[in-house]
């Protein structure tokens, strides 16, 4: 399959289930919305190393959130509920708590909950303020600053972590732009998150490595300086491969971002330096959703960029 | 099963209390077997169907066509369902409901929704005292559900209530939220004398600053970020809370190690 001159190759991402919820935190204005977002969700790209993947869904106006301020809509995903529970007040408590401005609400009705305020009212040692209307309970917390308003808990869903693409270019420049293209379209997709740097991933990696301590290490097979040393998928032209990893609240959600993305890419095209188009897997024996390249994109040939 | 229509066969001489008769008790019996229900008349008690004409109604809904300052406790109990009033009604009305919808008309009596624990209760007229509040030698008032009274409020209204929100569209009688554990109140009209006395923790929104008891303290007024979530998220206070950003805030009472609030809005 080629597009505007792209190769999709025929492979699939193997993508694990995972548990996530959604905050939504206002501001008094979008630049600290912003940046409670950012501090929330930093540190957070893999699970591997950082406990929890997260990052930033959309801004919000005023008028889509609970308080109408300015806010930010964030995703956070853990390997099981346990950890969920343990990371999201965690970060609550660090990054929200103590950014200026910020309240903190619920972004998922459903599903098992997720502690708040429900653990970090005590910090305001006996002056925390309850209150339960129209069903739900939020917390007031005395801070210096004035207020922290704060909902009790929140919701979760099951949801999909380690969707990607690579995407395969000429040049770093040009892997990069093609992958800044990616992400900025994808950032349209409702309910996903590109949890790593910017939402791409330059060090790719495999699973195992020659070190026993390790249990991940540099994707070789993608590495351009190792073309000819190592079994390579990189064709002679290629200089460069950008990753870039999605996790959603559904396995559709990842789909159409996947879709979105890999149509940005192609968009850029050949002129741009793309060469290919190629997924992460591990087989397809760990994990249980599989997003099949050719299937995503010839479900959404229609409205592609450009078809060759 | 379909709705009840009581009519009163002529104007009530002694007490009725109705408060077993909730919609759902009233939508599951046929009207026949509601005809030789007994309730409670005065020292004796009487069938219902000597007191009322018995008719069907809509679905889910029990309609009492005239009401009476001598009808107690209507209402009280219910869990679900719909019941209208077209008129006044006595003591107790909506006591200890806990789900659906109470709509009465006219003025009621005194302990109006007390202990109730959820549903809502719309009163277009006045409220008699210990609205919302905790019958007598009870610890607890109303924990949670709405209160709406359009028009004033007795003495003690909201005394010991423990959750839910109630809104006074008048005036609030003396001593309003004795002794309350938590919760909400909203009065658009007037305050009386010891609004919040031993108040221990919940919620009074008031538009002036009333006439509170020696164990309020002021802290000055506020930019409040939950009262723009007030706004939003509860449909009733949208209202009163329409592009308030700031409040007075009193903590009280005090003298009692209260933490509760007077916020003048």
């Amino acid at each position: 399959m080629i597009l505007n001159g792209v190769e999709i190759r025929d492979t699939f991402a193997e993508a694990f289930p995972m548990v996530g919820t959604r905050l939504i935190v206002t501001a008094d204005t979008p630049d600290w919305a912003l940046t409670a977002g950012r501090v929330t969700t930093g540190f957070a790209t893999s699970v591997i190393g950082c406990g929890c993947e997260a990052g930033i869904e959309r801004v919000l106006a005023p008028q889509d959130t609970p308080d109408g301020r300015p806010g930010v809509s964030l995703l956070i995903f853990a390997m099981d509920f346990g950890s969920l529970k343990k990371v999201v007040p965690l970060r609550l408590g660090q990054c929200v708590l103590t950014c200026p401005t910020t309240a903190c609400y619920a972004g998922v009705e459903g599903g098992k909950r997720v502690p708040l305020a429900k653990t970090i009212r005590y910090f305001a040692d006996g002056h925390q303020i309850s209150k339960k209307l129209a069903g739900k309970r939020f917390w007031r917390l005395p801070v210096m600053e004035g207020e922290f308003v704060c909902d009790e808990d929140t919701g979760s869903v099951e949801g999909v972590g380690g969707g990607n693409f690579l995407i395969l270019a000429r040049s770093r420049g040009q892997a990069l732009h093609a992958a800044e293209q990616a992400v900025a379209a994808m950032g349209q997709v409702p309910g996903i998150i590109l949890p790593f740097p910017g939402g791409v991933v330059r060090s790719g990696s495999k699973v195992g490595s020659k070190y026993k301590a390790l249990f991940a290490s540099t994707n070789d097979a993608y590495c351009p300086t190792l073309r000819g040393a190592v079994p390579s998928q990189l064709p002679p032209e290629v200089g460069s491969v950008m990753e870039i990893v999605i996790d959603g609240v559904s396995f559709e959600a990842v789909a159409e971002a996947t879709r979105v993305g890999i149509e940005a890419v192609c968009a850029v095209g050949t002129e741009g330096g793309v060469v290919a188009i190629d997924a992460g897997n591990y087989g397809g024996n760990l994990g249980p959703f599989h997003f099949k390249l050719r299937e995503i994109m010839s479900a959404g040939a229609g409205s592609a960029g450009g078809v060759a | 099963m379909s709705g009840v229509s009581l009519k009163p066969r002529a104007a009530l001489e002694a007490r009725v209390d109705l408060s077993g008769l909730t919609p759902a008790v009233a939508c599951a019996t046929s009207l026949r077997e509601l005809e030789h229900l007994a309730v409670p008349y005065g020292a004796t008690s009487v069938p219902l169907g000597e007191l009322f004409f018995i008719e069907g109604a809509p679905e889910g809904v029990l309609l009492i066509e005239i009401g009476d300052e001598r009808l107690d406790g209507v209402g009280a109990g219910m869990a679900g369902g719909e019941l209208i009033v077209d008129g006044r009604v006595g003591a107790w009305a909506g006591r200890g409901m806990s789900g659906g919808v109470l709509r009465i008309s006219g003025d009621a009596g005194d302990f109006l929704g007390a202990e109730m624990s959820g549903g809502r209760i719309e009163l277009a007229g006045n409220a008699g005292a210990h609205a919302g509040g905790a019958s007598s030698g009870s610890r607890r008032g109303m924990s949670d559900g709405v209160l709406k009274i359009a028009g004033s409020a007795g003495e003690r209204a909201g005394a010991r209530q423990r959750g839910g929100l109630i809104l006074i569209g008048g005036d609030a009688g003396a001593g309003l939220a004795t002794g309350m554990i938590a919760g909400t109140i909203s009065v658009a009209g007037s305050v009386g004398t010891l609004a919040g006395r031993g108040m221990k923790r919940g919620t009074l929104l008031v538009n002036a600053l009333p006439e509170l008891p020696a164990g309020f303290a002021d802290t000055g007024t506020h930019d409040l970020v939950a009262l723009r979530l007030l706004a939003r998220r509860v449909p009733d206070l949208a209202a009163t809370l329409k592009d308030v950003t700031q409040a007075r805030r009193l903590v009280g009472d005090t003298l009692m190690g209260g933490q509760g609030e007077v916020l003048v809005v």
